[in-house]
């Protein structure tokens, strides 16, 4: 038995496409996985948002996010398979570390418990602002 | 005799300086999540620019983790690279 990982990959995909063409770019990826020994564990479509940059002259993508295990072995043919692909604009792999869980379980344990007088954090200002408006001195 | 003296100061202690702690340390994070741009976006200037840890009070060691944290949504167009005041 290969020694099997939790990997996470969050993706863009074009959000020019429409829904059922993105469930299906969804799915090959879900096929890589499956298909190379792996196994999905969550989905998460965070649906489209603006683009901070256009990538490939596109200013909005559909952000996808798929929570994994699978050997070490896996990693290659799915960035291969996010590279072929065109409709993925961008795409990254991470591995979950043990902080990255831990931080997850207590995210999900302050949700599920309701806040005991949640302290609301002030919006702040910029801590630090520059540009034009600094020179006038 | 009493004589009441100031006590010395010496330069640092006449400057009004506000204590700044790592907000990170004070939520006791463990891990800082690349996927939680507005959280993120705080600590980058209006250009984009990441803030450095001796003007935000960050750790160094939560430094780090937030340098990563925006360098990831910076990848995954999140956060911008530069993004430039209109002139």
């Amino acid at each position: 038995m290969e020694h099997a990982r939790l990997y996470e990959t969050t993706f863009i995909v074009n959000a020019s496409l429409d829904d059922s063409q993105t469930d299906a770019v969804v799915g090959r990826v879900q096929d890589v996985i499956v298909k190379n020994g792996g196994a999905v564990n969550a989905l998460n479509k965070w649906g489209r948002k603006r683009l901070s940059y256009p990538i490939n002259k596109k200013t909005n993508g559909f952000y996808v996010n798929i929570e994994f295990t699978a050997p070490g072995t896996l990693l290659g043919a799915l960035e291969r398979s996010f590279q072929l692909d065109e409709m993925i604009l961008r795409f990254l792999i991470l591995q979950l570390d043990k902080k990255a869980l831990a931080a997850r379980a207590k995210a999900q344990a302050a949700a599920a418990a309701p806040p005991p007088e949640a302290a609301p954090v002030p919006a702040r200002e910029p801590l630090f602002k520059e540009g034009p408006a600094d020179r006038k001195s | 005799m009493i004589t009441t003296r100031k006590p010395r100061r010496d330069k640092d202690s006449q400057m009004p300086r506000k204590k700044r702690t790592c907000r990170f340390c004070d939520a006791k994070e463990v891990y800082i999540d690349y996927k939680d741009d507005k959280r993120l976006s705080r600590f980058v200037t209006e250009q984009g620019k990441i803030i450095p840890k001796r003007i935000t009070g960050t750790c160094a060691k939560h430094q780090r983790q937030l340098v990563k944290a925006i360098k990831r949504a910076r990848h995954l167009a999140m956060l911008p690279f530069v993004s430039d005041a209109i002139r």
